[in-house]
This record gives C-alpha cells, structure tokens and sequence, in this order.
C-alpha cells in the first residue's frame, strides 16, 4: 500500500470503526433478546449475552409462524407492498430525476427545492393531513368524487398503504437517483444517438446500464426503511387486512409479553434486507469493474 | 426467612395468586425483577397488599415548588391543574406514557421520577407492588376518599386503598350511529352486531389484546375474560377470525373521533371514549346521532392514583388526589377528559343536567351496581399471556 493510500485508509478507519460498532453492537444486542428469556413478572426481555446459552424455542416458534402459520401472510403482504411502491416511486421518480438532471437547466435547484420542500413537514403531520383529505368527507374523496369516484380511502385500502410509502418515501429515490443522473457522461448518449440509435435505443443501452448503481443505491435505500416501517400502516389504515411485519413488530417488543418475537422478526427482516444488500454491493462492484474495463 | 416460605406466606395470608414458580424461576438468573411476589387480586379473591414502607406522617406542610406527575396524553383538564397549581402555589409538570409495561420500565430503571402517577390500572399494580416502586398512602390527606363509590374506597387488586386511590371508571360496550342504526335493532342483535357483515367497513375494534379477546369470549357466552383455557382462547381465536372477514374491522383506539365524524358506524369502545365522542361532532351535527349499547354482561374497570416511592414531594401528591377527587373538580375534569369519575355523585342525572353528557349516552354511565357487575380483567400469568398474544396476532395478521 503506498503512502496515500495509507493515510486515506487512517482516515476512514474510524468512520468504518464507528459504522461497523454501531451495527455489531446493537445488531448482537437484537440477536441476545431474541434468543434469551423473559422476565416473568415485568414481561421485560432479559438478554442472553453468552451465545452457548441461547434458547432457540422462540425463534422456532417464529420461524414456524412464517413459514407456515399467519406470520407468512405478513411476509408475503410487505414484500408485495414494499415491491409495488418500489415500482410506483421508479415511474413517477425516474422521470421527474432525468428531467432534474438533463432538461431543467437554469430551474433545476428551484424545482429540486420545490420536490424536498414539502417533506420539511413532520412525516407524521404529513400522513395525518392524508388522513384528513382521504376520508370520506374530506377535500381528495370530494374532488374524486366529482368524477364519480366512490371510494373509501382510508376503509384498510392496501392501495392507500402503498400510496402512502410512495409518498414518504419518494424524495429518497429521486435525490440519489437525480446525483447519478447528473453526473453521466451525456456523450456517450450523444454518441449512440450519432451512431444512428433512436433515443428509446441510447437510453435503453447508454443511459440505463450506466444508472443502475444509483438506481440500485435509490432502491435499497427506500426499500430499507419501508420493510420496517408500521405507522404509515398504522394511520392510513390500521385493518389486519393492511398488516406489515413493522406492526407485528410493534406489537411483540411494545404491547406483548413475548418481546423475543419481536427481536426474531427484526433479526429475520435484516438477513432478507442483508441479501438485498449484499445484491446491491456485487452489482455495484461488478459495474465499477466493466468501468475499469 | 427464605424466599420460597416468603411467597408460600404471602400467598396464605393474601389470599389471591401469586406467580410463583415462575418468579422462582425468575431468581435463579441476573435479573432484578422482583424482591417480593407478583400479587393478583381478583374480584372473588381480593388481596390485601403487603406494607412496604411507611406512609408520609400525619399533618406536614406543602413542599411546594414543582410537583412531577405521570399521566396519559390529555388525561386531566389543564384547567383543573391551572386552579391546582393556584390553590396550592405550586407548579405541575407532567411527563406522558402510552404503555403500562414501558412506563413502569422506565420507572424502575429511574428514567421516570414522577411525584404522582395518574391513570393505572389494576393490571400494572402487581409489578408496581414487586417492584417497590409505589408507597402507602396516608388518608388523613385524602378526606375525598368518602367520595368515591363505597366499591372503590375499598378495591378488590387493593383492599383498604393502601396505596392506591381510584380515579375515573368505565365499562366496555358498543357505541353506534343513531342515524345509521337503529337502536331497537342493535339491541336485538347485542354483541353478534359486531359480527354482522352489514357493517362490513365501517366497524372498529379496540386496539387492546385484553378487551377485544374478551369480546370475542363475551359474544360466545364465556365470561371468564382471564381464561387460560387453551381451548376456549382457539375458539375466541375463531370468533375474531369470523368477526373479521365478516366485517374488516379497523383495530385502533380512534373511535371517539371517528364514530362522530361519520367515518364508520359501528365500534366496541370504552364507555369513557364514547363519553368523550360530542367533542368531535362536525358543525352543525346533534348529539343525539350517537347511541351506546352497555351489555348485560360486560367488562368495566377502573383507573388510580398512586405516589412513587420516589416521591420528592408526596404531600402535595397528596394534596392532588384529593383536589381531583373533589366533586365539582372531578365533574370539570371530565368535561375535558370525558372518562367519568368514581364518585357517588357522578350520576347519569347529574351528568346530564350539568351538559357535561348528551342524553343519547346516558346508558354509558357506569354506576355503582354496573361496576359491580362487571368482568374485570386482571394479571395473566406469562404462560396464558402467550396464549392471548397467539390469538392476537392471528388476528391482525389478516
């Protein structure tokens, strides 16, 4: 390693030190509370630091549940719900980032202050304005309503769940993906376009494969908090028709006696989240190396 | 004497259950869960609750300064504390809890260090007491005491309310649109209203694993809302499984807003919710839209006051009880909170004239003889509280 490369490894080190510390620890932590025991009188989880110690009972039971009881209906309705708003916030945040980073020109910090203005409004005094304008005699159901929509919006819709993680969450799509966009190399689309593609063709060969790190960044980033999220569900919703993994969640660590459950879940959620990661670093690498190439 | 004699005593000479085995169990790791035993009263079996500590001493003066209470969200009328804090020349501070177990968590981990606690129930007093988080009271603070329902001045989960002093009381049932639903026809149907598939989007039930399971026992007929009968909790599985694809309920604790504001027509809420309701009617809408229907077979239950052993200023916690126990006081405090006071004067009659409640609810009064009727729901052992989870989460899983 030369000298350079030295001192920038001394100076990422407690960046990484600091990182890695505070997902070890409390990641172990989790790991202790679902494989340990629970105080009987208080319904407290007593963590089971020594890992030869740990009780697997709960994780079974857990494990059981989902595989085959009604944790798995849980399962397969987040993954849908956080994959079909995954899928809305790339329709409407592909566009509107593309249109930031090739066409705004002299407007583009005013319409990128315009997109994150909005969301320097509590999340919660967001939904809750929702709330307000979707039921049944609010200001959205009336305007739909004109047009003969009848709809109860807020009756445990799965539609409004998603609705609601796409409008919480689509300002992290569009900010890393409208980065990405920005910085490509426009000539090489000019390039392809000279060399007789047709715009679909040079942004489906130049400018696509040439986004997928952001596009892989944006996604994982509003896929991490979404598969975790419960008061979006919980204020637009609240219907056991609506139920995430974030609200069994809840319910386990917040209002049962069987905080282990809870810390079961949370441990399951993050292996499926790490594999998603792990997608995510490969296809980043392997992109980096075709680069280079 | 050991600890194991100490819980067989206690137990002898209590009455009531006490949790043992599991609580020996507990001892034998780290854990610093408890130094006495987990004391259940049931109302076939109150328990009088072992001294631990002394009461404050007869007659000492106001410490006056900043009084620390812990309270639910909204749960007494700033008013009544500003007329509180004039009274008394002191200063009310109060920091607010959504959650028994968390509150009492923090508690015993000194995150909280409140001079009164407002708004626990009978469930929470059990590890309040294994805790030694709560002191003894002394009553010659508390002359209101004889205000309260003569049940209440002595509690079956605390006999002599030696430590604790009840505060509002309520009963479940089911609150309705007048204008949506015929009251003859929801007392036809009384509890399988809640099954009925007419009202499939527009019911809600209670956000409570305690009260809507009990619905679910009540509706079938078993009144044991404790059970631990892994038989009977798959069949109150079954019936919240029939309630909710018959009726896609919403399972929150929003009804009082949302019954009013016409959102949905149906909900098993708590009397004092319902109470609470005329707030948030639209502009323009009566009170007599809502209705109330109190079961003949239904759970109520009661909250108190109680003081930290903590306490840095347990006179004036005193001095609050009774304050908020006077008859006029309480009536003021409810036309905030909505939840009725446990007092004897608090009377439908009363209330209704007073226009503190709309004459559509006068069946959500809870008095005396309803209370004393009334299922209570109490402690579960670990064990059962896993079953009542299992059902639960069935449930909300959809």
């Amino acid at each position: 390693m030369n000298k350079a490369a030295r001192i920038w490894a001394a100076l990422a080190a407690p960046g990484a030190f600091w990182l890695l510390f505070f997902f070890a620890v409390p990641f172990y932590a989790v790991a202790c509370v679902a494989f340990g025991s629970v105080d009987p009188i208080f319904r407290d989880a007593i963590p089971q630091w020594n890992p030869l110690n740990w009780s697997f009972g709960e994780f079974n039971a857990v494990f059981s549940s989902v595989t085959s009881g009604p944790l798995r209906g849980v399962f397969a309705r987040t993954i849908v719900y956080v994959i079909s708003a995954m899928i809305i916030c790339f329709a409407i945040g592909f566009p509107v980032a593309y249109y930031l980073a090739r066409h705004a020109g002299k407007r583009r910090m005013l319409l990128l202050l315009l997109i994150i203005a909005p969301f320097w409004v509590n999340y919660l005094m967001r939904m809750l304005a929702w709330v307000n304008l979707l039921s049944p005699s609010g200001l959205f159901s009336r305007f739909v309503g004109i047009f003969g929509v009848q709809y109860n919006w807020l009756d445990g819709s799965p539609i409004t769940v998603i609705l609601g993680l796409v409008y919480g969450y689509i300002p992290f799509l569009i900010l890393p993906l409208y980065a990405t966009l920005e910085r490509l190399d426009w000539r090489l689309v000019e390039a392809a376009r000279d060399l007789g593609a047709t715009s679909r063709q040079a942004f489906r060969v130049v400018t696509v494969p040439m986004a997928k790190a952001g596009v892989a960044a944006a996604a994982i980033l509003i896929a991490l908090p979404m598969f975790g999220d419960y008061y979006t569900n919980d204020l637009l919703s609240r219907s056991p028709k609506t139920e995430m993994l974030g609200n069994q969640i809840d319910f386990y660590i917040n209002n049962s006696s069987q905080p282990q459950r809870g810390a079961v879940l949370v441990i399951m959620l993050s292996t499926l989240l790490l594999v998603a990661l792990s997608w995510y670093l490969r296809s980043t690498s392997r992109i980096g190396k075709e680069r280079v190439r | 004497m050991e600890r194991r004699d100490f819980l067989k005593t206690l137990f002898a000479t209590t009455g009531g259950i006490i949790i043992g085995p599991s609580i020996l169990a507990a001892c034998g790791g780290t854990t610093t869960s408890s130094s006495t035993g987990l004391i259940i009263g049931t109302p076939d079996s109150p328990v009088t609750l072992p001294l631990v500590g002394e009461p404050i001493a007869d007659g000492l003066t106001n410490e006056g300064g900043t009084i620390e209470i812990l309270n639910w969200a909204d749960y007494t009328n700033p008013e009544v504390i500003a007329d509180f804090e004039k009274a008394f020349g002191v200063t009310v501070k109060q920091s607010i809890y959504d959650n028994e177990d968390a509150a009492i968590a923090k508690l015993r981990n000194g995150t909280l260090k409140p001079d009164l606690i407002i708004g626990m129930t009978d469930t929470a007093i059990a590890r309040l007491m294994a805790a030694e988080l709560i002191q003894p009271l002394n009553h010659s603070y508390i002359p209101n005491k004889t205000n309260l329902l003569t049940g209440l001045q002595n509690p079956y989960y605390d006999q002599g309310a030696q430590y604790t002093m009840a505060q509002f009381i309520y009963g479940n049932g089911i609150g309705y649109r007048k204008d949506r639903i015929d009251p003859s026809e929801l007392a036809a149907q009384g509890y399988d209203a809640m099954w009925n598939s007419a009202y499939n989007g527009k019911l809600a039930v209670i956000d409570s694993y305690r009260d809507t399971i009990s619905l679910a026992l009540l509706q079938a007929g078993v009144t044991d809302v404790n059970s631990g009968d892994a038989d009977i909790l798959a069949a109150a599985k079954e019936n919240l499984i029939r309630l909710r694809d018959a009726t896609s309920p919403k399972v929150d604790i929003i009804s009082y807003q949302e019954l009013p504001a016409g959102n949905r027509d149906i909900a098993y809420m708590w009397s004092g919710d319902i109470l609470l309701a005329p707030f948030y009617l639209p502009e323009g809408t009566t009170a007599d839209v809502l209705g109330f229907w109190y079961p003949d077979t239904t759970i109520t239950a009661n909250d108190f006051f109680c003081i930290p052993m903590t306490s840095a200023k347990p006179v004036v916690a005193h001095q609050m009880i009774n304050y908020l126990l006077d008859n006029d006081v309480a009536v003021k405090n409810q036309s905030y909170v909505g939840y009725q006071p446990a007092l004897t004067s608090v009377t439908a009659e009363s209330l209704i004239n007073s226009g503190v409640i709309p004459e559509s609810l006068v069946d959500a009064v809870v008095d005396d003889t309803k209370y004393q009727a009334g299922k209570r729901i109490t402690s579960l052992t670990p064990e059962t509280d896993a079953l009542w989870n299992d059902v639960w989460t069935t449930f909300t899983a959809g």
